[in-house]
């Protein structure tokens, strides 16, 4: 029995959500008894593997092949469902991300005959026996899900768990194997970096006022501006909600496919706390947020919470700064 | 070539969604609607229709009686027919249920494309596009934010919006399954003739069950609130009240 960690790159080192699978996976192996083999494809990647068995104690496992450069779901797969079955796993584990898991975790899981449970944020076990919660609903319910066979996909969801470290005492074996399989129906054209609208002012920001869509008019756009203005190396954010509604450039989307940001202060205005949403804020030093529904999931991950409208907090808030700076 | 949009109904999330005194299932009181990523997914298919690279586009949705608003708006909007594979209210399907559904009923219609939305807003599992391809063996590609023919019509040149807003290119064959990823284009508002129209013909219907769909994997053990014991404090009091706990929280910490 084994749990298997399928990993992502950018570049030629696997990615944060990568790491974040790896702690989860050692999590469920811990429980289990079972051992973890990382998975890493690329057309030359012995040096990452050999890094991550150094960093992590674990087996690695480096599957090489000149049309695994860029990634590539049809052939990933159609090389992942050869070499799965002989390591006889009872969980695979990937990123919940756009970049791999969403389209690998439920061909993976067909081929397979394996149950499928994505997004997944934190594990219960009944005894032994692993329940994986996940949330739905905008955030509001959160689902207890168990497999009902034998081998599961399990994608996790970025922020859930923190990175792997570890201290291992010697280092994991690596195994490395070739593969000469080529797409067929398929042809990967290479990734195109984000455009320039926000991104960077997002990551250099001290304090982020970020918009959901709570911001319901347009009248509502120069309230967040004012409130923006108030701090001196400030940005706008939105969530994806906020965006699709047009008030703000893509750029500016703060979650998962978006930007994960780590301000001194964060200020959801208006934005109910997908689980998508906080996964890319949650790292921010403070957080405050204005919601009208007192059950917002934001106010679970916030310091200062505040139910109010925001086209009546937000003018007063600016005020009260006013009244205090005048008199500073 | 003619395209498939699946189509899911859920609940509008202005509605109140709370937990059954079981823990086992969602009472919902307010109203449903498609998914809005559905909506994307059919307004992509129709401009591609517009633009002269398909036939005729179908709407198919798995759901029980009361879906069949959801495929009269997607008739609505453009919709040649709705095909309606009626299900249970309860127990509600898992992702896999419902590809194997909507496969089998694909399977005996040769549609060139069939796209859905990258999700569903209410459980955002993102598995049912993935695995319709899977189970018809087609080439899929999820979070598209982007498409457009080549080849003379054989194939699809796409963008996948993925982490950090970057796009990554991809070429696929047709027969094809894209998810799509909220902000490709519009969504349209139905126009009259349309409205007219969905209001005279009737759905296809299919009943779930002769579609032979397979076990469940995954089962539901509980459904929870989420632990909302927030980690900071609610200010309280009048807005000006508020405001100023606000400022004085946010001076203490050196932050203003």
């Amino acid at each position: 029995m084994s749990v298997i960690v399928i990993t992502e790159r950018t570049g030629d080192t696997i990615t944060q959500a990568s790491w974040e699978a790896i702690t989860c996976a050692v999590e469920l192996a811990g429980k289990a008894g079972s051992l973890v083999t990382v998975i890493v494809m690329g057309r030359s990647i012995r040096e990452e593997a050999e890094r991550i068995a150094g960093m992590t104690g674990l087996s690695v496992l480096g599957i090489e092949g000149d049309a695994l450069d860029l990634f590539n779901a049809e052939v990933y797969k159609n090389i992942l469902v050869e070499v799965l079955p002989e390591m006889t796993p009872d969980s695979i584990c990937l990123p919940h991300t756009a970049a791999t898991g969403y389209d690998l975790a439920p061909a993976l899981a067909v081929r397979l005959g394996a149950s499928c449970i994505t997004a997944v944020d934190k594990v219960n076990y009944e005894g032994e026996v692993p329940v994986f919660l996940r949330t739905g609903m905008g955030g509001k319910i959160v689902e207890h899900v168990a497999p009902t066979g034998p081998c599961m996909v399990l994608t996790v969801l970025p922020g859930a768990w923190p990175p792997f470290r570890g201290t291992p005492s010697q280092p994991g074996d690596v195994r490395l194997a070739t593969s000469h399989r080529t797409p067929e129906k398929t042809c990967a054209l290479g990734i195109r970096e984000a455009t320039g609208d926000g991104g960077m002012d997002l990551q250099k920001a001290d304090v982020i006022v970020a918009a959901g869509r709570g911001v319901e008019k347009e009248e509502y756009l120069s309230l967040i501006e004012a409130l923006a203005r108030i701090f001196a190396k400030s940005a706008i954010g939105a969530s994806r909600g906020a965006c699709d509604k047009g008030w703000f450039g893509y750029g500016r989307q703060i979650g998962v496919t978006g930007q994960t940001v780590s301000p001194r202060l964060y200020i959801a205005c208006g934005i109910s706390g997908a689980i998508q949403h906080i996964s890319g804020m949650k790292g921010s030093q403070v957080v405050a947020a204005v919601n009208t529904d007192r059950k917002a999931p934001i106010f679970s991950v916030a310091d200062f919470c505040v139910v109010d409208d925001l086209a009546r907090f937000i003018p007063a808030f600016v005020e009260v700064c006013r009244k205090h700076r005048g008199a500073a | 070539m003619n395209i498939l949009v699946c189509v899911k109904q859920v609940p509008d999330s202005e509605g109140l969604i709370t937990i059954d005194d079981e823990g086992m299932g969602i009472v919902f009181k307010g109203a449903y609607r498609m998914n809005r990523y559905d909506e994307y997914a059919l307004e992509e298919a129709l401009r591609i229709r517009e633009r002269g690279d398909a036939d005729v586009v179908d709407a198919v949705s798995v759901g029980p009686r009361r879906a069949a608003s959801t495929l009269k708006r997607a008739i609505e909007m453009g919709a040649a027919d709705g095909i309606h594979i009626i299900t249970a209210e309860e127990p509600r399907l898992t992702p896999f249920e419902t590809a194997s559904l909507i496969a089998s009923y694909a399977r005996q219609k040769e549609y060139g494309l069939i796209l859905t939305g990258i999700m569903a807003e209410d459980d955002m599992h993102c598995q049912v596009g993935p695995m319709i391809a899977e189970l018809l063996g087609y080439p899929c590609a999820s979070s598209v934010i982007f498409e457009e023919h080549r080849g003379g019509g054989h194939g699809l040149r796409v963008e996948r919006e993925i982490e950090g807003g970057r796009r990554e290119g991809l070429e696929l064959s047709l027969p094809a399954v894209l998810t799509i990823q909220s902000g490709i284009n519009r969504p349209r508002y139905p126009a009259l003739s349309n409205v007219l129209r969905a209001r005279a013909q009737k759905l296809i219907e299919i009943d779930a069950a002769s579609l032979a769909p397979p076990a469940p994997r995954e089962r539901l053990t509980a459904l929870r609130y989420p632990d909302i014991a927030a980690k900071g404090v609610f200010l309280e009091g009048t807005t000006a009240e508020k405001a100023d706990a606000l400022y004085r929280a946010l001076h203490e910490k050196a932050l203003i």
